[in-house]
């Protein structure tokens, strides 16, 4: 009975493994492509039959693309505006996140609602004001346009009121007694129990600037003042049908954030959930 | 010996000011001002502004180019919503059996998320060609998946459900990983296995994730920009039938430099997004289970 069942239990586990693989095997093949294609020339890359491995490996298509387009801006564009655009959420929605958990002050529900009403427009209504405001500013196709308007978060402070919430009262209670303020209290004894929630934003901050495409490509336009995903979308117009040129520049684009993702593959994978979750 | 309350308030306001101003000042007013622009006609991109009532929105509404992208932007949430939660939820739902090994596929699925929609757009690119392409490869058809008007849109579904099922799946999983274990072992009992079990157990006390899903899929879903721009491209004879309300905004707020007629699309977008939402709370209290 009991080896019926074993043998039962593993034939599933086998059946769930081979779905499973299948799946991985989806995920994964346009990545490997991607290598492969940026490896090939372009006369192999559009051969019939299909060339799967390159037969000379060349790095041809890589040397095109750096020298075509400006990838040492795009890089630190790109870095300088995530730093920007995580620090400083990070700093003030956690700040105002225990204000609104713990502080009682008058206008507390509406400034609360003001902030987190925002979370339910879509992004492409703010575009056109956004882009009118930097164009008074005179920051149209600069490098400050891809941040200024991403220092708070109205997600975070949402995030971390759930968070904060949930931590029990008492700990405070000592420190006022000890005649702390509330910035004191907030700042060396809640921040420090909130660690976990501040890596999570962290990272989904850092996924979402990274990854983002509208507003960079809206306001800016000289090659200097770009992100990878904007260049890459200047790339692409260029170089449409050169696919190893594409992958080459694709793969330069995804490789430190994938790095990033291998190195701390559990805070990615519990951030991302963690912050889904509360949400 | 409570604190002086005066002080306080005034560390409560020091705290929430530099988000509450930030927001307001750079997205809360934008949101006002995109509706304000609706019933305006702009000169010289906002510096004169002329009241004209609800003309944009007639134009819109007579414009069969705008319907056109509403049922394209509407068709795609329609496909890739229930594609993606059916995969994210088998997925899961098989990662969830214990079995060896299930940190590693849930690191493979979850790297589409880790990468930038635009390099993943690029590669598609790629694996789509017609004469070259994987895809057809594999599925030993000859199909201009980009360029064939009647393919494009289910190009564009595949790179959405396959971007989307590392980061769905984790969510659900995340919900199945709260149901306890000994409702299966009572269900056990009752020779409720397989489907059943998934049917009677499973599904009732995963619908709170399910429904949260579905919402933030179908909020992601309408806002679709990114892969048609980059994958589809503004010369490609496919673009009118997948065109969405997010890409038409883009053509005409800056390529036409029409910012008043992008902004009631958007304003349209936006009242959807509304609808959409308050449609799923009040569904949620009919179908969705809590414990």
């Amino acid at each position: 009975m009991s080896g019926n069942r074993t043998t039962a239990v593993r034939k599933t586990h086998f059946a769930i493994h081979l779905i499973l693989i299948v799946g991985a095997v989806v995920m994964i093949v346009p990545f490997l492509w991607m290598i492969l294609t940026s490896f090939k020339t372009t006369t192999e890359a559009t051969q019939i039959p299909i060339v799967f491995f390159p037969r000379h490996p060349s790095f041809a298509a890589y040397a095109e693309v750096i020298e075509k387009s400006d990838f040492p801006h795009y890089y630190l564009n790109t870095a300088f505006s995530a730093l920007m655009k995580t620090v400083f959420p990070v700093i003030f929605s956690s700040m105002a996140a225990y204000a609104f958990a713990r502080i009682q002050f008058p206008g507390k529900t509406l400034c609360f609602f003001l902030i987190i009403s925002v979370m339910m427009v879509p992004n492409a209504v703010f575009y056109t004001p956004q882009y009118i405001i930097m164009s008074k500013l005179g920051l149209v196709n600069t490098v400050t346009a891809l941040w200024i308007c991403s220092l708070i978060s109205p997600f975070a402070t949402f995030l971390l009121r759930q968070y904060f919430l949930s931590i029990s009262k008492e700990l405070e209670e000592a420190a006022i007694l000890d005649g702390c303020n509330p910035f004191q209290i907030y700042r060396f004894i809640m921040l420090p129990l909130v660690k976990s929630a501040l890596v999570a934003i962290v990272i989904i901050q850092l996924l979402w600037t990274w990854n983002d495409l509208q507003w960079p490509l809206i306001i800016n336009s000289s090659p200097e003042k770009l992100t990878l995903s904007a260049g890459l979308a200047t790339l692409a117009s260029a170089f449409y049908s050169k696919y190893p040129v594409l992958t080459a520049g694709a793969f330069m684009a995804v490789i430190p954030m994938i790095l990033l993702f291998f190195i701390f593959q559990k805070r990615f994978i519990e951030g991302v959930a963690f912050s889904a979750h509360k949400g | 010996m409570d604190m002086n309350s005066r002080s306080k308030y005034a560390w409560a306001y020091i705290m929430i000011a530099p988000t509450l101003i930030g927001t307001l000042v750079f997205w809360g007013s934008p949101a006002i001002y995109s509706l304000y622009l609706g019933f305006m006609k702009s000169e010289n991109f906002g510096l004169i502004n002329h009241w004209v009532g609800l003309d944009n929105y007639h134009k819109l509404f007579r414009d069969e180019e705008f319907w056109r992208n509403l049922r394209n932007t509407l068709y795609y949430v329609v496909l890739v919503v229930p594609l993606t939660l059916v995969f994210s939820t088998f997925f899961a739902v098989l990662m969830n059996t214990r079995i060896k090994g299930a940190s590693v596929y849930r690191v493979i699925f979850f790297l589409p998320q880790v990468t930038m929609p635009a390099a993943v757009a690029l590669v598609w690119i790629v694996l789509f060609a017609q004469d070259f392409g994987l895809l057809n490869y594999f599925l030993g058809t000859h199909i201009a998946w980009i360029s064939d008007p009647r393919f494009a849109m289910y190009a564009l579904v595949l790179v959405g459900v396959w971007g989307g099922i590392g980061f769905n799946m984790l969510l659900i999983l995340a919900g199945l990983q709260n149901i306890p274990r000994t409702l299966y072992e009572a269900g056990e009992l009752e020779g409720a296995v397989g489907f059943r079990k998934f049917r009677h157990i499973t599904l009732p006390l995963l619908t709170p994730t399910l429904f949260f899903t579905t919402v933030i899929l179908m909020i992601g879903a309408t806002q679709i920009f990114d892969s048609i721009y980059l994958i589809i491209g503004k010369t490609n004879v496919a673009l009118p039938s997948v065109r969405s309300l997010v890409y038409a905004y883009y053509q005409n707020a800056f390529v036409y430099y029409d910012q008043n007629y992008g902004a009631v699309m958007v304003n349209i977008l936006l009242l959807i997004n509304l609808i959409l939402t308050g449609f799923q709370f009040m569904l949620q209290k009919k179908w969705v289970f809590y414990e």
